[in-house]
């Protein structure tokens, strides 16, 4: 119809043209990129590391034998290692503050030659590190004792240290690899980018509609147009300002990214060259280079493995779906909405739904084709989440085909429903609205 | 010749009745007055002939015909409960109302144009509508009701919130549009305005059209036979009175003795030619209730 167009051209413009849309077009890929480079470079930053010196008297022990510890605790990007054999050296530059902490390995002269760890700072050093150091020192002690009072080779202990096994699993129906893994990520992030468009683009729904009621333009408007052509507009118009807006931020999100990667290459392939020298003492570089490349590959097989048209069409479904299932009931709370009205007692209901949904992610993750997820991904006011971390599993064709028509007839039914409140409500003024009249509403013909 | 007919109207809502089989005419060109008081079912009336809402009962023509959802665009309403989007710029904002009455936009802008310079309002085109003033917004409104020149216009309350100088602009506006044929329906409880404007009226009390007629065909029915009569102030009317006439009160006033009587048909010429020979009469006319009078006066009679 003609006046929806006009309608949704309106709600479209109206809405693209404000600054915050831009400000959040702008800002939304800045925060995704920040979220993924802070955590990054708050690890790489020298100002994390804590210095600290190690003085290990093991090897003065009688009888006489090899330092147990130094040389052998390594910097990384969490400590930074020296070494002194002068304890009250080592104290003086800690109390001058020109070290973070030190640690005193005090000897004795049994086997092993360990009497106690001390470890000295003057405030408290991060946890990060003191574990770290911990970590490495248990580590080392362990290699040690099975050297020396279990004679085990140490080729064995480099295994006994990291025994690498890969679990590969497979569809024992369709003889496919089911990279269980890269799917419920997948599917994750797909259910939480609905649940995301639905809540931020839904509460707009809930303020333009009332807005609209409590400025009084609304009365003047259903003069002209039906009110069920004013809601429809209204749906679809901010629809497609959420849809432009996702893509966009895709879009920028990918140039911003791949701009700071090349700007800085470097830093971008350092991490993984850290870690394999963190574990050289164990397996050697190439061997961990090659497991590297393993799982890379495995990461990609397992995501070629995925049924994109039925991931893409679905998501393009439930996203839609979803949207239009919760953005009609908050159109009809929009209008019901009055100046001093509270909003909680008609949003409440139709929230919690999602919520469960939510709750439920975790629980169908681990078993995307239990009864949990069966039936939340059947009920359509938790399917739009719920179905897409199962559909990268696939499922079986009559479970898509009845979540997607009871999807279809719940959002007609939803869209009969908020039309008749709307129309009522939105030329109600000044009335406290109860459930008890809303039900009147819905009783009356025509 | 009418133009709008509204036969046996009833609309019940949960809790009440709105409307009571109420029946009106509304004739072409005219100023139709729709008067009653808070919740006789005015707005209700108003609603149905804007398709907001329909009837339970009874039908509404146009030109005669069941009124459909494409006659909107023949309809302009102006309602009591009025406002526009604040955020959005007023040029704008007047084209997407005009384009929802089926005005092509290019058509819109030449049209505001023309209204914006006659209100001289054209500066104000790239404003946002939160900085007007009240008065300057519902310039903006009548605009917006009467652009796409529609045969039937509705006013709900037109002057609420209107300054002294635009009610009158306003006035002009609103004559001049009948003076180009449109048919004008005016609800209002500005009595004043009703007999400055209407040519017709109907009263709704309690969901019910309880009175209607033409504006000067009321008066006659309700009128009194009171005159005002005013003489110089250093005679007494009192003892000029014939039989059949009674004084009802009496005031001075720039050394004039104004005096309202009641007097019996017939008795007109007895009185005046006994006045006339004791003393000249400066003024001599009938007074017709006001519709004010007449508003009280049968809403309280049906009361009772």
């Amino acid at each position: 119809m003609n006046k929806i167009k006009i309608i949704i051209k309106r709600e479209y413009l109206s809405r693209v043209r404000k600054k915050s849309f831009l400000v959040m077009t702008i800002l939304g890929p800045l925060l995704i990129t920040a979220l993924w480079l802070v955590p990054f470079f708050l690890s790489h930053t020298s100002d994390s590391q804590s210095r600290i010196i190690v003085v290990d008297e093991t090897g003065e022990a009688e009888p006489k034998s090899e330092s147990l510890f130094k040389n052998k605790i390594k910097s990384n990007e969490e400590v930074k290692i020296e070494y002194m054999d002068d304890i009250t050296a080592a104290q003086t530059l800690l109390k001058a503050e020109s070290c973070d902490a030190v640690l005193e390995i005090i000897r004795t002269n049994d086997m092993p030659p360990i009497k106690s760890f001390w470890f000295y700072s003057n405030h408290e050093p991060s946890l990060r590190a003191q574990t770290n150091v911990e970590t490495q020192l248990t580590t080392l002690f362990k290699d040690y004792y099975l050297k020396y009072n279990c004679g085990v080779p140490e080729e064995d202990i480099a295994f006994i240290n990291n025994p690498k096994i890969d679990f590969y699993s497979k569809n024992i129906l369709t003889g496919e690899d089911s990279y269980k893994e890269i799917k419920t990520g997948l599917g994750a992030i797909c259910g939480f980018l609905i649940y995301f468009f639905i809540f931020l683009f839904g509460s707009q729904i809930i303020r333009s509609v009332s807005e609209e009621k409590m400025n009084r333009i609304v009365e003047v408007l259903v003069s002209s147009v039906k009110p069920a052509q004013l809601l429809t507009g209204k749906l679809i118009g901010v629809a497609l300002v959420g849809l432009t807006q996702f893509l966009l931020w895709i879009v920028l999100t990918f140039i911003v990214i791949t701009a700071v990667q090349s700007a800085m290459p470097q830093k971008f392939s350092a991490p993984q060259k850290e870690e394999i020298t963190i574990n050289e003492r164990v397996i050697s570089v190439d061997k961990l280079q090659d497991d590297e490349n393993v799982q890379v590959s495995q990461i990609i097989q397992g995501l070629f493995s995925i049924n994109y048209v039925a991931v893409i069409s679905m998501f393009m479904f439930y996203f839609i779906a979803g949207y239009f299932l919760y953005a009609s009931l908050f159109g009809a709370v929009g209008s019901l909405l009055d100046v001093d009205t509270d909003g909680q007692q008609f949003t409440i209901p139709i929230t919690i739904p999602m919520m469960l949904a939510l709750i439920c992610i975790p629980m169908v993750m681990n078993n995307p084709s239990g009864p949990v997820a069966f039936w939340l991904s059947i009920i359509p006011f938790t399917s739009p989440i719920v179905m897409m971390i199962r559909i990268p599993f696939g499922i079986p064709v009559w479970e898509i085909i009845l979540s997607v028509s009871l999807m279809l007839i719940t959002i007609c039914g939803c869209l009969w429903l908020a039309a008749k409140i709307y129309r009522t409500a939105i030329l109600l003024y000044g009335k406290k609205i109860t459930y008890k009249e809303i039900w009147k509403w819905l009783r009356y013909k025509n | 010749m009418s133009i709008l007919n509204v036969n046996n109207v009833s609309k019940t809502y949960a809790n009440h009745k709105a409307l009571n089989n109420v029946s009106l005419q509304v004739e072409k060109g005219e100023i139709f007055g729709l008067l009653g008081p808070n919740g006789a079912g005015k707005t209700t009336l108003i609603r149905m002939i804007n398709q907001i809402t329909a009837p339970d009962t009874g039908e509404i023509l146009l030109h005669d015909k069941q009124i459909k959802a494409s006659d909107v665009s023949l309809i302009g309403y102006l309602p009591e409960e009025r406002g526009l989007y604040k955020k959005m710029k007023v040029g704008e904002q007047a084209v997407y109302l005009a384009e929802l009455k089926g005005l092509k936009p290019s058509v819109a802008v030449e049209r505001l144009k023309i209204w914006f310079e006659k209100f001289d309002i054209l500066s104000w085109w790239d404003k946002k509508v939160e900085e007007l003033s009240k008065g300057m917004q519902q310039k903006v409104q009548f605009i917006t009701t009467v652009l796409h020149e529609p045969e039937l216009l509705i006013f709900d309350e037109p002057f609420s919130g209107f300054d002294p100088i635009n009610t009158n602009l306003l006035k002009e506006e609103i004559v001049k549009l009948k003076e180009k044929g449109t048919t004008i329906i005016f609800s209002t409880h500005n009595m004043a305005s009703v007999e400055e404007v209407c040519d017709s009226i109907v009263l709704l009390n309690k969901a019910k059209n309880i009175l209607e007629g033409k504006v000067k065909d009321i008066k006659q029915l309700f009128k009194k036979n009171e005159y005002e009569v005013i003489i110089p102030a250093e005679y007494k009317i009192e003892n000029m009175l014939c039989e059949g006439c009674k004084l009802i009160k009496k005031e001075y006033k720039d050394a004039t003795e104004i005096s309202i009587l009641s007097i019996e048909k017939g008795k007109n010429a007895e009185l005046l030619s006994k006045i006339l020979t004791s003393t000249d009469i400066l003024s001599y006319r009938e007074v017709l209730p006001s519709m004010n009078d007449i508003f009280i006066h049968t809403i309280n009679n049906y009361k009772s």
